[in-house]
C-alpha cells in the first residue's frame, strides 16, 4: 500500500463564538493518494474550508491527527503545500512576479534565484508578459492565475484550493479550471479543491468529498469515472449528469 | 481580562474615576505645582467665584462664534456645493484647497487686527478665515467622493444644474455635510477663542489670557472647561443632528 | 485639457494679484493697511536677507522639526499599542477621542506657566498638539492592515518579523505617512500661535510684532514666506506619500 500524500484522521473542530460552542468538524476521515484531484464540496458552513486551512497548518484540530506524507501537520509546511485562496489576495504593493516570489522571500532564497522560479511559474500559468504590473492592473482571472503561480513556486507536493473560482465571471472560471488541469496533468501534484459548484467539481476531480451541514460530516465519497482528458462535451452527458444528481441529492437534503 | 463590553464598561469608569481623584489629588499632595495644574475643586471652584466676571464676557464670545459660524460653515458648505457640481471646477479646486488647508492661518490675526481692530469684527474675520477652508475642502471632497452614478442618472432623467444640486447632491452628501459642519463649527469655536487671546477686550479668550498674566491659574483652567463646554455643546447639537438625518434617510 | 486646468488656475491666482495691485493703485484698497504686490515682493527680497529675519526662521524650523521628531515615534507608539491590545485600545478610545476632539489652543497659557516662554515651551505645546493626530494615525494604520494577507504569509510560512516586515510595514506605510503629514500642517500651526501668544524669539514673534508697529510689507511678506514654506513641507510629505501608497488603487 503507498502512503497517502494527506490523511485526515478523527478530525474533530469546535469553534467558540459568542460564549457557544459549535461544532464544525465532526470525525472526518480520509486518506488521499498522492497525485489525485480531490473536490471537496458541501452546503455553505459545512466546514470544508475549515479542513483545508487544518491542512494547511493555518490552525490545529481540537481532535484527532492530520499527516502529510505521513508526518503530522502541526504548523505551515508551505514547501510541501501550497494553499490558493478564495480571493487572490496578492500583496497590493508587490508585482506579480514578486507576488509569485513571495514564499521563497519568506524561506531567504536569494533575489536572482526566487525572481527567476518565479518568472518561470508565470510563463505556466500564461502571465508572462504581465510580471511587472501591480495588483489593480490585472483582471480578477489574472489575479487568480498570479495567486496559482505562488502556490506552485515551491513545487508543493500537496495543492489546497479554497474557492478559488468562486469570485470570476463563469467563462473566466472554465479556462481557468482547464488551465488547472492542465498544470495538474504536467505536475501530478495532489490536490485538494473546495468548491460550491458541482459542474466544476464532476468536471475537475477524480474523486468528489460530500459534506453535510453543521456539524460536518462526510456524506459520501463519489468516485469520478470519467475519462481524462476531460472535455466541454462531456458537461452534457449522461454519466455527467447522474454524477452530478447524486451529489445534489445529499446536498439538497442537509440544506433545509 | 478585558473581553466582555460589561468588563470595559467598568475599566472605563475606573479610568475616569482615576483622572479625576488624580486631577484632586496630585496638586493637592503638591506632587503638581499648583501653579501648572490646580486641583479640579479649586477650577470649578473659580468658576463660581468669578461667575459674575465670565458671565459678562460669555456673550461677546458666543455672538463672535455664531456670526463665524454662519459666515465660515454657510460659507464654506454654499461655495463647496457650487465647486462640486463641477468635476472640472472640483478637480481644479481640490490641490489649490489642499495647498491652502497646509497655510498656517493663525499668521493673518496680525493682519485682522490692523484691518479690524480690537473689538468683535477681528475676532469674526479671523475665526471665519481660520474655518473657511478645511469647512470648503471637506465639502467638496465628500461630494467628490460620491458614486458618480447617481449624479450620472440624474441627467439622464434630464435634471437641471440646480436640479441636480438641490435634489441629488445635497441630499446624498448629508454625512458630509455634517462632518464639514463638525470640523468647521470646532474651528470657528478654536478660532474666536484664539484671537480673543491674541489681543482683545472681552470674550472668554481674553479672561483667560488675563488671568495667566495674574498667575491666576484656577481662573485660566475656568475658562478653558467654560469653552470646553461650549465645544462639547456644539458636539451634542451635531449628533442630534446627525441622529436627525439618519432617520430621515431610512425612511 | 490636462494642461489647461492648472494653467486657469495660475491664472486665477495671477489675477487676483493684479486686481490687487489695480485697486490699490486705483484708490478702492488703502496701501497702508494693504500694500500692493509691488510693494510687498521687495520686501520679501530685503527680509530674506537680515541675518535677524533668517535666525528667527531658524528658531521656528528649529522647534517645529524637533516637536515633529519627539511627536512621530511617541504617537504612533501609543496607536500601536492600543490598536494591538484591543482591550486595551477599547478602554482608552473615549479618552483619546476627547482629547483628539478638544481645541488644543485653548491650553497654550498654561504651557507658558509651566514653561514659560523659550523654545521648550513652544516644542511642548507643538507635540501636545500633534501627537493626538499621530495616536489616531497608528490605530487606522494598524487597523487597514488587510487580515487576509497576514493569513496568506502565514499559510506560506512567515515568522512573527516577516509578518510585520512584508505585511504591515508595508500596508501601514500611507496612511502612517498621511496622518504624519497632517500632524505637521497641526504641529506649524502650534508652534506658530506659541510664538504670536508670547515668546522671545521666532517668525511667529516677528510677525506679530511688525502686525502691532503696523509695518504692513513686513508684514505681508513675512506671511508670504510662511505660507510658502508651510505648503513646501505639506508637498514634500505628499510626493513621498503618492510614491509609498502608489500601489494603492486610485479611485478614477
Amino acid at each position: 500500500m503507498t502512503q497517502s500524500a494527506v490523511s485526515v484522521r478523527a478530525v474533530t473542530q469546535h469553534f467558540t463564538v459568542e460564549g457557544q460552542s459549535t461544532v464544525a468538524l465532526d470525525a472526518i476521515d480520509l486518506e488521499i493518494p498522492p497525485g489525485q484531484f480531490v473536490a471537496l464540496v458541501g452546503p455553505s458552513g459545512c466546514g470544508k474550508s475549515t479542513l483545508l486551512s487544518l491542512v494547511a497548518g493555518l490552525r490545529l484540530p481540537t481532535g484527532g491527527t492530520l499527516l502529510c506524507n505521513g508526518e503530522p501537520i502541526v504548523g505551515p509546511v508551505p514547501q510541501r503545500i501550497g494553499m490558493i485562496f478564495q480571493e487572490a489576495n496578492l500583496l497590493p504593493w508587490l508585482t506579480a512576479l514578486e507576488n509569485v516570489a513571495f514564499p521563497l522571500k519568506l524561506r531567504g532564497v536569494p533575489k536572482r534565484e526566487r525572481l527567476e522560479a518565479a518568472r518561470a511559474m508565470l510563463e505556466l500559468t500564461g502571465l508572462g508578459n504581465f510580471a511587472d504590473r501591480l495588483p489593480h492592473q490585472l483582471s480578477g482571472g489574472m489575479k487568480q492565475r498570479v495567486s496559482i503561480g505562488r502556490g506552485l513556486v515551491q513545487d508543493p507536493g500537496v495543492l489546497l484550493l479554497d474557492e478559488p473560482f468562486a469570485a470570476l465571471d463563469e467563462q473566466t472560471r472554465m479556462v481557468l479550471g482547464d488551465e488547472v488541469l492542465r498544470i495538474w496533468a504536467r505536475t501530478g501534484k495532489t490536490v485538494m479543491f473546495v468548491t460550491h459548484n458541482l459542474s466544476e467539481a464532476v468536471y475537475l476531480a477524480d474523486r468528489i468529498i460530500v459534506f453535510s451541514a453543521r456539524p460536518g460530516r462526510i456524506v459520501d465519497d463519489v468516485p469520478v469515472d470519467l475519462p481524462r482528458p476531460r472535455t466541454f462535451s462531456m458537461m452534457s452527458s449522461e454519466r455527467f449528469g447522474a454524477l452530478k444528481d447524486r451529489i445534489w441529492a445529499h446536498i439538497r437534503d442537509a440544506d433545509h | 481580562m478585558l473581553r466582555t463590553p460589561s468588563q470595559i464598561r467598568w475599566a472605563q469608569a475606573a479610568l475616569a474615576a482615576v483622572i479625576l481623584a488624580g486631577w484632586e489629588l496630585l496638586p493637592r499632595f503638591g506632587v503638581i505645582p499648583k501653579l501648572f495644574v490646580p486641583s479640579l475643586s479649586e477650577a470649578i471652584g473659580a468658576l463660581y467665584e468669578y461667575r459674575a466676571e465670565y458671565l459678562a464676557h460669555l456673550p461677546a464670545t458666543l455672538v463672535e462664534i455664531l456670526v463665524s459660524y454662519l459666515l465660515a460653515c454657510g460659507g464654506g458648505v454654499t461655495l463647496g456645493m457650487l465647486i462640486a457640481s463641477s468635476p472640472r471646477a472640483r478637480r481644479m479646486a481640490l490641490p489649490v484647497l489642499r495647498s491652502a488647508y497646509a497655510v498656517p492661518m493663525v499668521v493673518l490675526y496680525p493682519v485682522m487686527m490692523v484691518w479690524f481692530g480690537l473689538g468683535m469684527g477681528s475676532k469674526v474675520a479671523f475665526a471665519t478665515v481660520f474655518a473657511f477652508v478645511p469647512t470648503l475642502l471637506t465639502t467638496v471632497a465628500g461630494v467628490a467622493s460620491l458614486s458618480p452614478h447617481l449624479l450620472e442618472t440624474a441627467r439622464a432623467f434630464g435634471a437641471s444644474r440646480w436640479q441636480r444640486i438641490l435634489y441629488v447632491q445635497v441630499p446624498a452628501s448629508l454625512p458630509t455635510l455634517i462632518a464639514a459642519l463638525r470640523l468647521g463649527g470646532a474651528l470657528v469655536i478654536v478660532g474666536v477663542t484664539v484671537a480673543e487671546m491674541l489681543g482683545a477686550v472681552e470674550g472668554l479668550g481674553f479672561l483667560i489670557t488675563r488671568h495667566r498674566t495674574l498667575l491666576n491659574s484656577p481662573g485660566v483652567y475656568g475658562g478653558i472647561i467654560l469653552v470646553l463646554v461650549i465645544t462639547s455643546g456644539h458636539e451634542v447639537l451635531l449628533r442630534r443632528l446627525e441622529r436627525r438625518v439618519e432617520k430621515f434617510r431610512e425612511s | 485639457m490636462r494642461y489647461l486646468e492648472p494653467l486657469l488656475v495660475a491664472v486665477g491666482v495671477c489675477g487676483i494679484f493684479g486686481l490687487w495691485e489695480a485697486m490699490v493703485a486705483g484708490g478702492i484698497i488703502n496701501a497702508r493697511i494693504a500694500p500692493p504686490p509691488s510693494t510687498i515682493a521687495p520686501m520679501l527680497v530685503e527680509l530674506l536677507g537680515r541675518a535677524n529675519v533668517i535666525r528667527s526662521l531658524g528658531v521656528t524650523l528649529y522647534e517645529v522639526a524637533v516637536a515633529f521628531l519627539i511627536s512621530v515615534p511617541v504617537g504612533f507608539f501609543i496607536g500601536f499599542t492600543l490598536a494591538e491590545m484591543p482591550g486595551l485600545g477599547a478602554v482608552f478610545r473615549p479618552v483619546v477621542n476627547f482629547l483628539f476632539g478638544v481645541p488644543k489652543s485653548i491650553f497654550l497659557p498654561i504651557f507658558i506657566l509651566i514653561f514659560g516662554v523659550g523654545i521648550e515651551q513652544k516644542i511642548a505645546f507643538g507635540v501636545f498638539t500633534t501627537v493626538f493626530v499621530l495616536i489616531l494615525g497608528g490605530i487606522s494604520a494598524v487597523e487597514s492592515v488587510p487580515r487576509e494577507l497576514v493569513t496568506v504569509a502565514r499559510a506560506y510560512g512567515a515568522n512573527r518579523l516577516q509578518v510585520v516586515r512584508e505585511i504591515y510595514l508595508p500596508a501601514m506605510a500611507p496612511v502612517l505617512l498621511e496622518s504624519a503629514r497632517l500632524g505637521m500642517i497641526f504641529n506649524i500651526t502650534a508652534v506658530l500661535l506659541a510664538e504670536i501668544y508670547g515668546a522671545r524669539d521666532g517668525i511667529g514673534y516677528r510677525i506679530a510684532g511688525w502686525g502691532e508697529s503696523l509695518q504692513m510689507p513686513q508684514l505681508y511678506a513675512a506671511l508670504a514666506i510662511v505660507a510658502t514654506l508651510a505648503i513646501a513641507v505639506n508637498e514634500l510629505l505628499q510626493q513621498l506619500e503618492t510614491r509609498l501608497g502608489a500601489w494603492r488603487q486610485r479611485p478614477a
